[in-house]
């Protein structure tokens, strides 16, 4: 208690109360101002979810990497080798690493988001903060394991000697796409999650219907052209054609990735206004 | 002289769930979805008759805290005194009224909120600060100090799921005790620890208290209430019994009589 500051005496109360406490009205605003001023506990979660994972399990980070390259293994042999899926002249253990690294990352994502805030209930019943920061930070720490799970990806890239292309510079910009929409679903689940445990159980399923209807195992070259609007219907298509052809020197295709772009963004903002209508009645529900 | 917490007729309205109703929490779309078709018809039968299976857990509670104050609540359990810690903490809504707050404010509703079984002390004094609005710097300011009043520094970096009961209870409260806002909303964590702890946790609330900070303090343990306390309020079903000087509310309480006050 050494740093109190004296500032406790009435004259020197400001004028305006800090904090109101009343009814919220039926529209709510994002109230990004208030998030901004609670980065630090962001982080801090962030960090803590990393930290705990790391330290439950005995191969730490090496799960990050271990995942996608088994599976890729798998697929290589049972999809590649057995069934000899077209990849556009690409080879298999590349083709297949990269849809299964970007699939991991946003499917791991969007289920730790969609159980963040259950699994956090002890927070939500004794302290108050933006309960936004909560999904946020379940899908922002997959991040660091993308990135882990990425070496691997550069390695095999040089290997099968890929060129490096100015395409590359597309990279960034994907992640922070896909992140963008595990985040957009991430919310919204969260929020629905308290108030119907069903989500938890019928998510780990769709995800997995999700990821066959995906280009993660085939490209979306091999869907007759009369279907392939349908195939883009999904916001995934545009973004891992978009990662396979950055990395690949392929043309990229602009419209879907413009589309999965614009989904993102009408979903993120979507799912924000939602998540903040509901989220004065979670203390109560959890 | 301007309060610094002004409170007028909050109230605070919940659910329950009748006894001619099965107890349905909502959890499951399924029960939602039944739920939507029958409560029309419910609602029918009973002729439009809302409130039956609500109740108001804070009903028109008004108050003014001065700067510098401990406030005592005080009440028999189900009186209101947590659901109007939590109203002021901003974790529940209220569902009408109004709370103005001329301060910053932290909310200790128990010790160790946000602690991680797997994380070290060390890691857990950032976590639980972090999540009761410290900032990082505070933290690391504090961080000797947090360590030496809890008295673990032999086990700073040990997990904490291999501390002893007590050795958690200290870590966490000593986290709460360098919490520096303007205003402090505490319930019932003066009870951890043995004995001698818990009379060093009633020292440095007094220090607290010496250094003007105002704190809304809910306890069933009465005899700290004259104490800390220059007043308290008594709440009984929800309303404000009394509010005033610490010892006539405490009186007002046990002459009440709907509530087992021996527990002091």
């Amino acid at each position: 208690m050494v740093s109190v500051r004296s500032s406790h005496r009435s004259e020197e109360l400001p004028d305006k109360p800090v904090v109101v406490i009343e009814r919220a009205k039926f529209w709510v605003g994002l109230n990004l101002r208030e998030l901004w001023s609670y980065r630090e506990l962001l982080y801090f979660l962030i960090w803590r979810d990393v930290k705990v994972r790391y330290k439950q399990t005995l191969l730490g980070a090496s799960w990050a990497v271990i995942q996608p390259l088994v599976t890729m293994i798998v697929f290589t042999y049972f999809f590649g080798k057995l069934a000899r899926v077209p990849t556009d002249g690409v080879p298999y253990p590349v083709f297949f690493y990269t849809g299964l690294l970007v699939w991991t990352y946003f499917s791991n994502a969007l289920i730790n988001g969609a159980n963040s805030l259950v699994g956090n209930a002890n927070l939500i019943t004794k302290v108050y903060f933006p309960r936004l920061i909560i999904p946020s930070a379940a899908v922002l720490s997959g991040l660091l394991d993308f990135a882990i799970a990425s070496l691997l990806l550069a390695g095999l890239l040089i290997y099968y000697g890929f060129p490096v292309t100015v395409q590359y510079l597309m990279f960034l910009p994907l992640v922070a796409l896909a992140t963008a929409l595990a985040l957009g679903f991430g919310i919204w689940l969260s929020a629905l999650n308290v108030r119907y445990r069903d989500v938890r159980y019928a998510l780990s399923f769709l995800v997995q219907i999700w990821m066959f209807v995906s280009p993660i195992i085939y490209p979306s070259s091999v869907v007759p052209e009369e279907w392939r609007w349908l195939m883009v219907l999904n916001p995934m298509t545009g973004i891992v054609e978009g990662f396979r052809a950055s990395l690949f020197s392929k043309p990229i295709q602009w419209p879907a990735l413009g589309y999965s772009a614009m989904f993102t963004v009408v979903l993120l903002l979507y799912s924000a206004y939602a998540f903040r209508r509901m989220e004065k009645h979670f203390a109560e529900l959890i | 002289m301007r309060p610094i917490i002004k409170v007028e007729n909050l109230s605070k309205q919940f659910r329950i769930q009748p006894a001619n109703r099965p107890a349905v929490r909502y959890d499951t779309l399924r029960e939602s979805l039944v739920e939507a078709v029958r409560s029309p018809l419910r609602r029918a039968r009973t002729k439009g008759k809302p409130g039956d299976d609500r109740i108001w857990a804070l009903k028109d509670v008004s108050f003014e805290v001065m700067p510098g104050e401990v406030m005592g609540v005080i009440g028999a359990n189900g009186a209101g005194k947590s659901t109007l810690l939590s109203v002021l903490s901003r974790i529940i809504e209220p569902t009408a009224g109004r709370a103005e707050l001329f301060g910053r404010v932290a909310c200790l509703l128990e010790v160790g909120t946000g602690f991680h079984p797997d994380l070290s002390g060390r890691e857990n004094i950032y976590l639980n600060g972090a999540v009761l609005g410290m900032k990082r710097r505070e933290i690391e300011e504090h961080f000797d100090e947090i360590v030496a009043f809890a008295e673990v520094e032999k086990f700073i970096d040990t997990a904490v799921k291999r501390y002893s009961s007590g050795m958690y209870v200290r870590l966490a409260f000593a986290v709460a005790a360098h919490l520096n806002p303007e205003i402090l909303l505490v319930d019932e964590v003066l009870a951890v620890g043995d004995a001698s702890f818990q009379r060093k946790c009633l020292g440095k609330m007094d220090e607290v208290t010496q250094n003007g900070r105002t704190i809304l303090l809910v306890t069933h343990n009465l005899s700290v209430i004259p104490k800390l306390c220059e007043r308290a309020i008594f709440l009984r079903q929800g309303q404000v019994g009394f509010c005033g000087p610490a010892q006539e509310a405490l009186d007002c309480y046990i002459t009440a009589g709907d509530g087992s006050p021996a527990d002091g």
